[in-house]
């Protein structure tokens, strides 16, 4: 489904994304991790032609996704308040988002009301708008108008942060049904361990720009993570300042 | 503790995106300050040779006592619109272990750093210390401390109401009529005269300087006022956002017509409508569509087809020219979003194309009245609308190309700077000058008729090849496309 190819970012002489080689199938779920700065939002970033890379390219479905449209189609995706327009109501920019994909109106309000619980009444008819919202509100409109969008690959980059526990449950049994039972394939970045071995099958490990670890999610995985950012902890390597998350 | 406020204050002014942007804007920026340092210094010290041959039959000193209270008036009025509050810098220190009352101290005193404040010092004090010293001596101290206590109580009146009137609307509004009545019951209806008023007191202050204590006790009041008020109300919720209303969801039936090009113009006429600067932006075109009664009243500038050509561009085109020269700034915030989600880029662009037509369209049919200064003007109207859809569009969606700096919406316009670079004053060239390259010869030739009829058939032939135009702004767009979406993520 994606695929990756050579693909380098470099910001002020500094390589920030460097990965040679990354393929995702179609139907994997695919967990990110690393610390601030390792290039996770940046790699995301490209994989949506919204960054060009100094050299490298991402294909999705056979195509170059930089200069094409196809992949929009198909492709959702939430990284941060961004992508979401502020100064409308979330049922304004769900009719937006649902009418690019040919969805009426009624549809959308139809599909939008399955997320009552998720919502936790406090997205829907509050007559706010978005910019309005909490960040973690603004996070659940921004993922339920990527799965409105019926998307056959789906981006986000941490959705756990800033969502209150019970949503983050909720969150992890809808990915892991999209996944598994409508077999959309799933790349989601995200700093809590237990959260993305639950949900993903197969686990990148990002560090300094590079994919140092790719493995299928086992009993053991979320020990050997563990591992890797315990040691980080104690020796305390000064960690680079991420371009796109610092700003 | 002062100190470390006042330096990062210093700090938050040098380094605030305002100030730090290119060269280019800095310069102009000075230049019109400078200009208006100079402006209003050079009346400062003219400022008796001009009373004097405003008012001969009258002593100068009467005259400068008389106009004192007039300009706070005005003055007072000015600050309710512009004057901004200086609430939110607060924010980092509450939660430290500062005094309160520390933090509110520094807040209501770096209220003072106002241009406002500058102005009565410059304006008056040159009067005071050529005239008044001269002539009454002693007296030119109480004038001093009279005009700097007004200069001090109006800024923090102004703070004082712009603050209610934060948590109330209405507050603005009813100061805003009471002031307007005030203004108008010496100047139209001549129930009283605030000139005599301000020579009735400052006429005093020449033989009793000490009157001038009278003011400064309304200073020290209002800022006790406000220092007060600040200290029971330290919370920044209370302090810097309206009472949230209800925001219903709203919909463009008529624009459903159009699809997803009509889903973006109802979001962009959103946009428009829910956020100051572009509502301003919005505003002023309303407010422009009156601009040729300025010209045309005027009997010498009335009859030229000159003038008519300059009037109907910007009647018909001012919402492209104002709006358009920051577009796509305008959606920076959300910009990712639009590129990522389902929107191709040139229905991106034809839903520019709609509500710029439709606008300018409102804008021309609305404009039709000034057939009162003679037909000949609304048809010059009309060649400068067609002129505006086919030639003007798609000169500023080239520019728009060419801009990557984000605009924060939730900003005020007067005095904005955000998103102002080079782009926009290369822009206003082609803008400007575009029609007259053409109108000029033939007008000179006394030809009119033809250059007018030679700008229709230009703009028609725009209009009519959009599709063409649309394909390579759309190529073009697609090269810069990077660098725009990375401008836009720059904060």
């Amino acid at each position: 489904m994606i695929q990756v190819k050579d693909i380098k970012k470099v910001y002020n002489g500094v390589i920030v994304v460097n990965v040679p080689q990354l393929q995702i199938n179609k139907g994997e779920s695919v967990g990110l991790v690393g610390n601030n700065g390792a290039g996770k939002t940046t790699l995301f970033r490209m994989m949506l032609d919204l960054i060009r890379p100094e050299a490298g390219e991402v294909m999705s479905e056979g195509e170059p996704v930089a200069g094409n449209e196809h992949w929009k189609e198909y492709t959702a995706s939430y990284l941060d308040e961004g992508f979401l327009i502020d100064y409308l109501t979330p049922e304004e920019y769900f009719y937006f988002i649902g009418g690019l994909h040919n969805q009426t109106r009624a549809q959308v309000d139809e599909y939008v009301a399955g997320f009552g619980e998720f919502f936790n009444g406090e997205i829907l008819k509050k007559g706010k708008y978005i910019r309005d919202l909490s960040k973690g509100n603004q996070t659940k409109v921004g993922i339920v108008s990527c799965l409105l969008q019926k998307p056959q690959f789906l981006m986000l980059d941490e959705p756990f942060a800033n969502i209150d526990p019970t949503t983050q449950y909720r969150l992890k049994t809808l990915l892991k049904d999209l996944n598994k039972n409508k077999g959309v394939c799933t790349l989601v970045s995200s700093h809590d361990l237990n959260h993305v071995t639950d949900v993903c099958d197969r686990i990148l490990l990002m560090e300094k720009g590079r994919i140092i670890k790719d493995i299928a999610t086992s009993a053991s995985t979320l020990a050997e993570l563990e591992e890797y950012f315990a040691i980080g902890q104690t020796h305390h390597t000064s960690l680079p300042v991420d371009e796109e998350e610092n700003h | 503790m002062i100190s470390n406020f006042l330096r990062h204050e210093l700090k938050a002014f040098w380094r605030s995106k305002n100030t730090g942007k290119s060269i280019g804007v800095r310069i102009v920026m000075g230049l019109m300050i400078l200009y208006l340092l100079v402006v209003v210094g050079i009346l400062g010290f003219a400022m008796d040779k001009i009373l004097e041959k405003a008012l001969p039959n009258q002593d100068i000193i009467v005259a400068f006592c008389g106009i004192i209270l007039i300009y706070f008036l005005f003055e007072l009025l000015s600050r309710m619109q512009l004057q901004e509050l200086p609430t939110l810098r607060v924010q980092p220190y509450l939660h430290l272990p500062v005094r309160r009352n520390i933090i509110v101290g520094y807040l209501a005193f770096t209220a003072l750093l106002s241009f406002f404040n500058l102005w009565p010092i410059i304006l008056f004090f040159p009067f005071i210390f050529k005239v008044i010293a001269a002539t009454s001596g002693g007296a030119a101290a109480g004038f001093i401390v009279a005009i700097l206590s007004i200069s001090i109580f109006n800024n923090y009146l102004a703070l004082y109401l712009k603050r209610k009137a934060n948590l109330n609307g209405w507050v603005f509004v009813i100061v805003t009529i009471v002031l307007g009545l005030v203004i108008a019951g010496d100047f139209a209806w001549h129930i009283y005269s605030v000139r005599n008023i301000s020579y009735s007191f400052f006429g005093n202050l020449l033989k009793h300087p000490m009157l001038a204590l009278v003011p400064m006790a309304m200073a020290i009041g209002m800022y006790m006022l406000n220092f007060v008020y600040l200290k029971q109300n330290l919370y920044l919720e209370e302090l810097s956002r309206k009472k949230a209303s209800y925001k219903t969801s709203t919909d463009y039936p008529f624009l459903g017509r159009f699809g997803s090009i009509g889903d973006q113009v109802a979001n962009e006429i959103k946009l428009i409508l829910r956020n100051k600067r572009p509502r301003s932006a919005f505003i002023m075109s309303a407010v422009f569509l009156l601009y040729g009664l300025l010209i045309y009243l005027n009997p010498s500038q009335g009859s030229s087809d000159w003038w008519r050509v300059f009037v109907g561009m910007f009647i018909t085109g001012f919402f492209i020219i104002s709006y358009g020269q920051f577009l796509y700034s305008w959606q920076a915030a959300h910009f990712d979003g639009l590129m990522v989600s389902k929107v191709s880029f040139t229905d991106f662009l034809k839903a520019k194309y709609l509500l710029f037509t439709a606008v300018s369209t409102a804008a021309v049919v609305l404009s039709i009245p000034y057939a009162y200064f003679g037909w000949r003007t609304v048809l010059v109207h009309f060649v400068m609308y067609v002129w505006n859809l086919g030639v003007n569009i798609h000169i500023v969606l080239f520019f728009a190309n060419r801009n990557a700096k984000r605009i924060d919406l939730s900003k005020g316009a007067s005095f904005n700077w955000e998103g102002v670079g080079a782009t926009q004053w290369l822009l206003s060239l082609p803008l400007m000058l575009g029609p007259y390259v053409i109108f000029l010869p033939f007008k000179l030739l006394n030809l009119a008729d033809v250059g007018l009829a030679i700008m229709t058939v230009v703009g028609i032939a725009g209009i009519v090849t959009r599709s063409f135009w649309l394909e390579k702004l759309v190529k073009d767009f697609y090269k810069r496309k990077y660098t725009i979406t990375e401008g836009f993520r720059n904060k």
